[in-house]
């Protein structure tokens, strides 16, 4: 059963919480209007935060619940995306994230975020997380 | 100052609630202060907020050495983004959002962005974008 997402900016944007599983998250976005860039386009801001949120997401339930209160937050540090087609309004987006790392120090993931009509790939990107101290 | 209507932001920035300062040729800034729904879990700002006001400077960018009508004739649209996230700020914060471009050519465009914290200035997040422009992809 899907519910609004944790992080308020994505639950802002009206981003839900699909599937959630050891390292992998799916995250949908029923896209209207208001998610729209100056041509009439989804916003790029629109797919990568919904990007970002479903890595930290996958990566959060793969440190596991007392993580975060033991170690502290992890954070997004660098993002590399490239887009290859574009959704319009209307369009509702399927984002998929999963954690391809994890070490003491830092956690790599990938995510891809499609439409859901047809499947076609819209963006793709690579991201790297801290994990901050506490062990060392 | 004050900014021309085609200069107003997008639906989806106006939905963050950033605000256009400056627009002239090759240079764009825009600002917002940081309110609860920008966060994260953490408290701190979303990385998405970063990555959309980036994209939406550099948009502006290009479009401000194009023109306004070359944009609309053949859109340029993002391809590639490269962002580092150096701090992160808090509800409360101002960002500002400045863009620049390296080089505007006939199909492709580079540039780059910086997000900084009003006040102390410090570097939030720095990010490297492509534009390609339409009509181009095709050859």
């Amino acid at each position: 059963m899907a519910e609004p997402v944790g992080a308020p900016f994505t639950a802002y944007i009206g981003g839900m919480l699909e599937e959630i599983s050891e390292g992998y998250a799916h995250i949908s976005l029923q896209t209207n209007a208001g998610h729209a860039d100056a041509l009439g386009n989804i916003h790029t801001g629109v797919l990568t935060s919904l990007m970002d949120s479903a890595i930290g997401i996958a990566l959060g339930r793969l440190r596991g619940e007392g993580a975060r209160e033991l170690e502290g937050p992890h954070a997004t540090i660098e993002m590399s995306t490239t887009f290859y087609a574009q959704a319009s309004p209307g369009d509702e987006l399927r984002i998929e994230g999963r954690v391809t790392s994890l070490t003491q120090r830092f956690a790599f993931g990938e995510v891809e975020a499609r439409r859901e009509a047809d499947g076609e790939l819209l963006a793709k990107a690579r991201l790297t997380f801290a994990i901050p101290g506490g062990r060392d | 100052m004050s900014v021309p209507a085609d200069h107003s932001p997008s639906p989806f920035v106006e939905m963050i609630g950033a605000k256009m300062e400056e627009w002239h040729e090759g240079y764009v800034r825009m600002s917002l202060v940081l309110e609860q729904k920008h966060t994260n879990p953490n408290g701190v700002m979303h990385g998405g907020v970063a990555t959309s006001l980036m994209d939406e400077v550099l948009g502006a960018v290009v479009a401000s050495i194009r023109g306004m009508d070359a944009m609309r004739a053949a859109p340029h649209a993002t391809v590639d983004m490269n962002v580092s996230f150096l701090a992160g700020p808090r509800q409360g914060d101002e960002i500002v959002v400045e863009g620049k471009a390296l080089k505007v050519g006939r199909s492709v465009a580079f540039c780059e962005a910086e997000v900084t914290r009003r006040g102390k200035g410090d570097l939030i997040a720095k990010g490297r974008f492509t534009f390609v422009i339409a009509g181009s992809r095709n050859g």
